[in-house]
């Protein structure tokens, strides 16, 4: 973190009046030609969707995203007050609720940056320019002879200067520039340094508002018990009692509305009561007689073991990627590899359980809650109601993490649903066990993978096979096979040189919810990818970064065919190469460690980003232990420096605990798993020491960082295990609790 | 019944159930909501309180048996810490921020009765306190710093 400028909100604020104080003395000399200051505006100055500035100088920066700690509130607010040279202490981020005005607010896929860099950094632009207009013609000066910079526009020929918010009146006459001049890269001032989050100071103090933390008078809250396989609808309630100190309502959802659009609710018996506890406690001990559902027959073992079966057999080749014959090459007697990887099922388990409240009164709703994309959620709401989306208002709290499993509003719709019935605000709170079971799980998969190498371990033929539940499958009844975008995460696009290669998919439909989760298909793909391609270097006895280096072109740029707008990114070979060569170098990869300590490298290209890890593990007693990660980023143009490199220390921490410890277990359809105690995370005891390295921007498009860390991680870890023992993890987690 | 209780210094009754966790009185009873729900289960240390200055999962505490102690939660932690508060926010420790509130109150008690500690103390105090977003590096990094500043020395 070289040459990283503090921006708190303290030093800056410090900065600005040491400045200010200067330049008030050149200004004061009585020669000066003065025109009094204009008359203090009574609107504040609203050029465009994501700006307002109050007469008092105070800019406010509206956040269309979610935050759920990628720090996209404070990113996104960097990029409008650098354009407008705003200074940061008086910026002030505003939570946008739901609304199509505002684009695309679906909080995933890490796209925020790439998809609003450009356009707020113009909003931004604009204001600027009009506030250095407004000076130039309440001065009577040509508008180029005036300067805007941190929060004022100066006229260096008579030294006058206005404050930002004193020409917010006479900025809101003025017509709104389109191609506004905006700053180049090395003009920056908040772009791509780090700043502290907008919501740092709140969130440690305990006045971070969260799902659970938004309260309306005269609430109440709901305890949802839901059936334990998938669809089932409740037959009878056993022991319903008819009243109970602080109880309110024992009211029955109903599933078959799971089986309308996909992010309803699955049903369930809801509890009701004057606090939490008295819902949560009543709600345990309800004996529930469930219906029956065809999920009831699921099994996550037989699920594996049919992927196993699939991938013994061709599958369905993926289009226009069959490279020269790789059967023929088969049938040369060279060197074969083969080798088949598992991953299982997983839960997201954000540390904020899901939880939602609404208020559904006047043929209007209001929902507070931690929602990745609250204009689907605005929508899904309004379809559920049966109102127009102008009478459904849906907020964003601060999400305490998501991963993915806040993109679906269903604990929203559970509220919404609630609060109609019983005319007042209800806050549905799920319970760590409602999150675990009944979650839309990452994927569990199966990969096989076989080549034939020359003597350098280099691939003359590679066949590669995936067979994996689609997220699909929850969108379409009928949907069994894997889509073109699960596909292209990691699989249909490796970056490596060989001339005979078939790829080819399988994949089933299961009895469960499926989501997507940081990184999605990326989890699997790369980690069979990388550890074969691993498995081919210790073949051939190479250094497994060397080996990789060579089975790479030299350059070039690959397409990724299904890769969402905005267009202009492919998978670049030589960035690739240059973030391997980057943590050879960071890793110290050729120094020698001690007996025992291996290191194990990965790298992927995901989200339009390139992240290359080293891991330094070891085992002692049966368990291993990861002493030191290393991760180079190359996100193209970012933001804040420090969230990149936060995200990258959560990514390894991520990683890990899929790596080792995640596993989601499904029987007659119902969840084994529950809790912390049978679904562990990593804690800080068993998280690595770790050093981040950031490529320079070198005005490159800016790319994900949310997710594109998680990928190497894993197979990082299998890599350095074996280089560590000898031995060669195929399936995750390498280690159950 | 009401029960007597005293939390960041103040008397206060709360009108529960005594079998009701302290968690869910600081939350739903006494407008704290600082004080994070995460398991339920003593698994993660979202709901760390302090009680008679120990750190404490407010989730399995009995509201009957704290009501002899003074409890205090994040919402007080300032008075006591300010140099923790100070660290975190500086270094950008949190991320989603919601065991953040555990964290913290787990790292004054840490710092309480170790003035100095090592990475090794600090794994041992914090592994109760899960971090879905991975923010370990970060805390064990703050505490040093914080532990230093308030020995009045200079973390390296
Ligand atoms: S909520 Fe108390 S330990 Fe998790
Ligand atoms: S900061 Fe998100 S769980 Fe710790």
């Amino acid at each position: 973190m070289n040459a990283i400028t503090n921006l708190s909100p303290d030093l800056s604020r410090r900065n600005f009046l040491g400045v200010s104080g200067v330049f008030v003395l050149g200004a004061c000399l009585p020669s000066c030609a003065r025109t009094p200051a204009p008359p203090v505006a009574t609107e504040p100055f609203v050029p465009n969707l994501f700006l307002a500035l109050e007469p008092d100088g105070t800019v406010h920066v509206t956040a269309h995203r979610s935050e759920m700690g990628q720090g996209i509130r404070t990113a996104l607010a960097q990029v409008v007050a650098d354009e407008l040279d705003a200074d940061w202490s008086r910026v002030v981020v505003d939570q946008a609720d739901g609304d199509a005005k505002y684009g695309d607010q679906n909080t995933d896929g890490s796209r925020s940056i790439l998809l609003n860099y450009e356009r707020l950094r113009t909003a931004g632009a604009a204001a600027r320019m009009m506030l250095r207009q407004a000076a130039a013609q309440h001065w009577g000066v040509g508008v180029d002879e005036v300067e805007a910079t941190n929060h004022e526009v100066i006229h260096a020929g008579s030294g006058q200067r206005l404050g930002y918010g004193d020409l917010a009146g006479i900025a809101a006459t003025l017509p709104v520039p389109e191609d506004p001049p905006r700053k180049s890269e090395a003009e920056h001032r908040y772009i791509g340094k780090h700043a502290v989050h907008v919501d740092a100071a709140d969130i440690v103090r305990g006045k971070g508002t969260y799902g659970a933390d938004f309260l309306m008078p005269n609430m109440a809250t709901a305890v949802v018990v839901r059936c334990p396989w998938l669809g089932g609808g409740v037959k009878n309630i056993l022991n319903k009692p008819n009243t109970a100190p602080g109880l309110l309502a024992i009211e029955i959802l109903d599933p078959s509305a799971s089986a309308g659009p996909v992010f309803n609710p699955v049903g369930g018996v809801a509890v009701v009561a004057d606090d939490t506890y008295t819902a949560m406690r009543i709600a345990r001990d309800l004996e529930i007689e469930w219906a029956d559902s065809p999920n009831q027959t699921f099994s996550s073992d037989a699920l594996q073991e049919e992927l196993r079966k699939a991938l013994t057999q061709p599958g369905t080749p993926v289009p226009n990627a069959e490279k020269g014959d790789v059967d023929a090459v088969f049938a040369e007697g060279m060197t074969e590899l083969s080798a088949t990887y598992e991953t299982p099922f997983l839960a997201h388990a954000p540390m904020e359980p899901p939880v939602a409240i609404a208020d559904v009164s006047g043929g209007m709703c209001v929902v507070h809650g931690p929602f990745q994309d609250p204009q689907s959620a605005r929508g899904l709401v309004a379809a559920w109601l049966g109102y127009e989306p102008e009478n459904v208002t849906v907020t964003p709290t601060l999400l305490g993490g998501a991963f993915g499993r806040k993109s679906k509003p269903d604990f929203g719709l559970e509220a919404v649903e609630l609060s109609k019935r019983l005319g007042r605000p209800i806050r549905v709170q799920w319970s760590r066990e409602d999150d675990i079971r009944h979650d839309y799980f990452h994927a569990s998969s199966a990969q096989y993978h076989r080549a034939a190498i020359d003597e350098r371990g280099h691939p003359k033929a590679w066949l590669e096979r995936t067979a994996f539940p689609s997220i699909t499958t929850v969108f379409d009844g009928g949907a069994t096979m894997p889509a073109d975008w699960e596909l292209e995460m990691g699989f249909s696009n490796l970056p490596y040189t060989v001339e005979n290669q078939r790829m080819e998919f399988a994949g089933l439909r299961p009895g469960v919810r499926i989501g997507w989760m940081r990184s999605v298909c990326n989890i699997f793909h790369a980690f069979s990818a990388n550890v074969f391609a691993d498995e081919m270097a210790a073949a051939a006895g190479r250094d497994p970064i060397e080996h990789r280096l060579e089975i790479l072109p030299a350059s070039g740029v690959l397409k990724v065919p299904g890769m969402q707008p905005p267009e202009g990114h492919g998978q670049d070979v030589g960035r690739l190469r240059h973030v391997i060569e980057r943590v050879r170098a960071l890793s110290e990869w050729d120094r020698p460690r001690p007996e025992g300590t291996g290191l194990g490298f990965a790298v992927h290209h995901s989200f339009r980003s390139y992240v290359a890890v080293v891991l330094e593990a070891s085992v002692a007693n049966g368990t291993p232990t990861v002493s030191n990660a290393y991760v180079v980023l190359d996100c193209g143009t970012y933001v804040n420096a420090d969230t990149c490199v936060a995200q990258m220390e959560g990514a390894v921490v991520f990683g890990l605990s899929l790596a080792l410890l995640g596993k989601i277990d499904m029987a007659d359809g119902v969840v084994a798993q529950s809790n912390f105690h049978d679904y562990p995370l990593l804690r800080i005891s068993e998280a690595p020491a770790t050093s981040v390295e950031l490529v320079p921007a070198q005005g490159r498009l800016p790319a994900g960082v949310g997710e594109p860390g998680v990928p190497p991680v894993a197979p990082a870890l299998v890599n350095a295990l074996f280089a560590a023992t000898g031995t060669r993890h195929r399936s995750l987690p390498i280690k159950v609790a | 019944m009401a029960l007597k209780l005293n939390v960041n210094g103040r008397d206060v009754e709360a009108d529960v159930a005594p079998d009701t966790p302290l968690l869910w009185v600081l939350r739903d009873h006494l407008g704290l909501t600082g004080t994070k729900f995460g398991c339920g289960g003593a698994y993660c240390g979202a709901c760390t309180v302090h009680v008679n200055g120990s750190p404490v999962r407010s989730c399995q505490l009995p509201v009957s048996g704290a009501t002899d102690a003074p409890i205090t939660t994040i919402e007080a932690l300032e008075a006591a810490h300010p140099e923790l508060l100070d660290v975190w926010v500086k270094n950008n420790v949190a991320q989603c921020g919601y065991c953040q509130s555990g964290q913290l109150m787990s790292a004054a008690a840490l710092l309480e009765g170790n003035a100095s500690p090592t990475d090794a103390d600090i794994d041992a105090a914090m592994a109760g306190n899960l971090c879905r977003c991975g923010t370990y590096v970060r805390i064990r990094a703050a505490i040093h710093e914080a532990a230093a500043q308030r020995t009045g020395g200079n973390a390296s």
